[in-house]
């Protein structure tokens, strides 16, 4: 049924959510309409082509949200995408986003870390974060092989001494040597790609103790 | 920290700078571009350029922003008080196109292929009204710092 266009005000805050090429454009009820039983549909365009493109589960819905990740996989194109609100038989013009390009745009989520101690020193092995795949079977992407030039953000801090030390490192193992022992040490990893700014997603603080220091250990003996 | 385009080499440009300065901007000057079925700077200009190419293909982009670009949106980066992004980026196009000037001239033999790469943006570039053309194509500086950054070496 055709709607009255342009009764209703637009959403607001229409963006892309981007974290490993996971694509999510997100909105805001209109203005006023909060809480009432308000319905949208969602379109998007790829920048250089001719026409906007519907995207089938995301007509007359309900949620403020749509997966456009399938859509934007192409993460070297750029796009647009634009929603509108729908209530009985009004409906409000198009809210769009800005030229939104994956490629310099995506967050880049933490690597997973591994710790392993020693007296004196903890060994850290990450690994880079996985690119958003379709499906489960769809075999794994690295985001280093997205961004050649990704680097990490090692943050490791003495929980006794309150003192913290940060590395920006390229490879995926590094040791922190000349510790002290028996002690509580938390490490936080950050991804980063030198470009431009970027919103970053710290990875979860992991907190280990280096072990007893087998000399004093034996004298006490 | 350097550009290497193939053989030619240009330092002392600190990319980071242009990129913060475009991204300052970016959506006010993107948001002007309503042509949005156009593209510039195509898949077709910029994807698998031989490093051999690369320093034509980047001295002939660059210097047609300085001398054209540029140039035309002075007075626009004027009006929607962008100038200081403006001169950022315009300043440090205009280093890297002298820097580039004297290797590039030695290298006749890739000069048609990389020539071609141009001629595909410059062609579209003239198929629009110049003042949407100039906007579309400050527009697309992302897509062109992007590209730049794969030859740049901390």
């Amino acid at each position: 049924v055709p709607c009255v266009s342009g009764d209703l005000s637009k959403p607001t805050n229409v963006t892309f959510i981007s974290i490993n090429m996971k694509n999510i454009l997100q909105w805001n009820p209109p203005e006023g309409l909060q809480g009432v039983e308000v319905s949208y549909t969602v379109q998007y365009f790829i920048y250089g082509q001719k026409k906007w493109l519907n995207k089938s589960e995301c007509r007359n819905i309900s949620r403020t949200y749509c997966d456009l990740s399938a859509e934007t996989s192409d993460y070297e194109h750029q796009y647009y995408a634009k929603v509108k609100a729908m209530w009985g038989t009004n409906c409000s013009k198009w809210a769009e986003t800005g030229r939104f390009y994956p490629f310099l745009e995506t967050q880049i989520g933490p690597p997973e870390v591994a710790l392993t101690t020693d007296e004196k020193s903890i060994s850290i092995v990450l690994t880079a974060p996985k690119k958003w795949k379709k499906s489960p079977e769809e075999s794994s992407i690295s985001m280093q092989q997205i961004y050649s030039n990704l680097k990490y953000n090692v943050s490791i801090y003495n929980t006794r001494s309150n003192r913290t030390w940060s590395q920006c490192v390229t490879n995926h193992t590094l040791v922190f040597s000349w510790l002290e022992p028996a002690t509580l040490y938390c490490v936080l990893v950050e991804s980063f790609v030198p470009g431009p700014p970027r919103l970053t997603q710290p990875s979860e603080r992991q907190c280990v103790s280096t072990l007893e220091d087998q000399t004093t250990a034996l004298e006490v003996k | 920290q350097e550009f290497q385009f193939g053989p030619c080499r240009v330092e002392g440009v600190v990319l980071q700078k242009l990129w913060q300065a475009f991204w300052a901007v970016k959506d006010i000057v993107q948001a002007q571009d309503n042509i949005t079925s156009v593209q510039l700077l195509r898949k077709e200009v910029l994807q698998n350029v031989p490093e051999t190419e690369s320093c034509h293909l980047i001295h002939a982009l660059l210097r047609f922003y300085v001398n054209t670009v540029f140039k035309s949106y002075r007075d626009k980066a004027v009006e929607f008080g962008i100038l200081k992004s403006f001169s950022i980026l315009a300043n440090n196009f205009f280093v890297i196109v002298s820097k580039l000037q004297a290797s590039q001239e030695k290298m006749f033999s890739t000069r048609k292929t990389a020539r071609r790469r141009f001629l595909l943006f410059h062609r579209a570039f003239k198929q629009l009204d110049r003042e949407a053309a100039v906007t579309k194509a400050f527009g697309e500086m992302d897509i062109l710092l992007s590209w730049m950054e794969k030859f740049y070496q901390l």
